[in-house]
């Protein structure tokens, strides 16, 4: 059960999809900063390996979790999620917690690709949040949905300080989910005395489930 | 019946409010939680409440009711709380919106068959939801702290209270007594189905994706309830943290 609110607007298993989001073909209106640029052509590639049948599932899986890798910074989202629990981590132990996280985060993303397979996302507008710090509004549109219903807003975060562009978030209706991420670690660490290696644990086991499922 | 559910909400916030059983952790302070294992005891009840009555109520509904049933039961309900939505509109200053929410009940109460049927998002009029936490967000109430209500879920005292007056102040009130015991009840009980069959698969993904479920929608709650406040206008860049 749940508050009507929480009810009609939970929308995680759309918010995970969006790793797989670079699925726009849509002849968008033009980009016009980098950022927005960035986005809006890297959709293309998405879409592609998406779309491509002639790939074996594990081949486009392969793929598309090199395209997303290639274009998010993995490591900054994983340090971030950890809150103030990274302050007392061993090397080894956020190393390690680097790779669960990937590992989790490519096996969740990529169990719902194939629901937004076929979708458009059309670029709306951006803000730069600091010099570096972009955030990219798109819209995501099913051509198959003559409901009505408003397009879903997805949004990236985009970081521009280590050379190239890098995703470093996502957002679907508002939730960005690398803050969820950290709040449910931090959560969990601290129902569990801040023990690392029970979250890499829970994080391995479920990577293996998505992976499996 | 909606001025009992408005007491137990008001109730249940007074109780939440005052337990302080055992002292909350930083973590939980930090994240503005200080009733968080008193929350997580409620989410525990609220999931078997779920799993063993709403749950097996939902797949009888879905069995005995198609498709197109079901969504009528979806649009009638609707279509009832837009009264209520229409206040909050203009008690926020949302005159657009609040145009909108009367287009669509007059539109759907008629032409839509009292409700069951939705012509105005057809006719490309959207629908929206309001209620008056939102509003008195608007005015701006601070949130409070988190709770977890008793059958109703996550909240937190500002949206618990606005509960309470969107109950007191639904139309439906002025049903004469006999009729509206009933009434209430009946909608109640399908609002309930209506809600849990839409949210199962959602519900089931994050349970099943999440390494703790509390925390995961504690966090989802809230963000969700920042971004309906705003009208799904984005949030200011600089609320975001650094990283």
């Amino acid at each position: 059960m749940g508050s009507k609110v929480t009810m009609n607007m939970i929308l995680r298993p759309a918010l995970l999809a969006l790793g797989l989001i670079f699925a726009g073909l849509a002849p968008a209106a033009a980009a016009t900063t980098p950022a927005e640029t960035f986005v809006q052509d890297n959709m293309h590639v998405g879409l592609d390996i998406l779309n491509n049948k002639s790939l074996s599932t594990d081949a486009r899986r392969t793929q598309f979790a090199n395209f997303l890798l290639s274009l998010t910074d993995m490591k900054r989202i994983a340090d971030f999620t950890l809150g103030q629990y990274r302050r007392g981590a061993s090397p080894a132990d956020l190393a390690a917690f680097d790779t669960a996280f990937q590992n989790y985060a490519v096996a969740v993303y990529q169990s719902y690709f194939a629901k937004y397979a076929g979708q458009t996302l059309k670029v709306t507008n951006s803000q730069a949040r600091t010099a570096d710090d972009f955030i990219v509004a798109t819209q995501l549109i099913d051509p198959k949905d003559h409901s009505g219903q408003a397009p879903l807003e997805v949004d990236f975060r985009v970081r521009t300080d280590g050379g190239k562009p890098v995703v470093t978030d996502f957002s679907v209706a508002g939730i960005w989910l690398a803050l969820e991420e950290r709040d449910q670690f931090t959560s969990f660490l601290g129902q569990n005395g801040g023990n690392l290696h029970a979250l890499i644990g829970h994080l391995e086991d479920l990577a293996k489930q998505y992976r499996n499922g | 019946m909606r001025a009992l559910k408005a007491l137990i909400l008001g109730g249940c916030s007074l109780l939440l409010a005052g337990c302080a059983a055992t002292p909350p952790s930083p973590e939980a302070l930090a994240a503005n939680d200080p009733y968080e294992q008193t929350n997580r005891q409620t989410l525990i009840l609220n999931g078997k409440i779920d799993h063993y009555i709403v749950v097996p109520t939902v797949g009888v509904y879905f069995f005995l009711v198609p498709d197109g049933g079901r969504r009528g039961v979806h649009n009638f309900l609707g279509n009832l709380s837009l009264p209520t939505i229409f206040v909050n509109d203009l008690l926020q200053g949302e005159v657009t919106r609040g145009s909108q929410s009367a287009a669509r009940f007059l539109i759907n109460s008629t032409l839509g068959l009292a409700g069951f049927f939705d012509p105005a998002q057809k006719m490309g009029i959207p629908g929206h939801g309001e209620d008056f936490g939102q509003t008195l967000a608007v005015w701006g109430a601070g949130e409070g702290p988190y709770l977890i209500l008793p059958f109703l879920g996550p909240s937190n005292p500002r949206d618990a209270a606005g509960l309470a007056i969107d109950t007191v102040i639904d139309p439906t009130n002025f049903i004469p007594l006999k009729q509206h015991l009933w009434w209430s009840a009946g909608r109640e009980y399908f609002t309930v189905l209506d809600l849990r069959a839409a949210t199962y698969q959602t519900i089931q993904g994050i349970q099943r994706s999440s390494v703790d479920y509390y925390g995961s929608l504690r966090s989802l709650y809230r963000q969700l309830r920042d971004n309906e406040i705003r009208n799904g206008r984005p949030a200011a860049a600089q609320d975001l943290p650094d990283f």
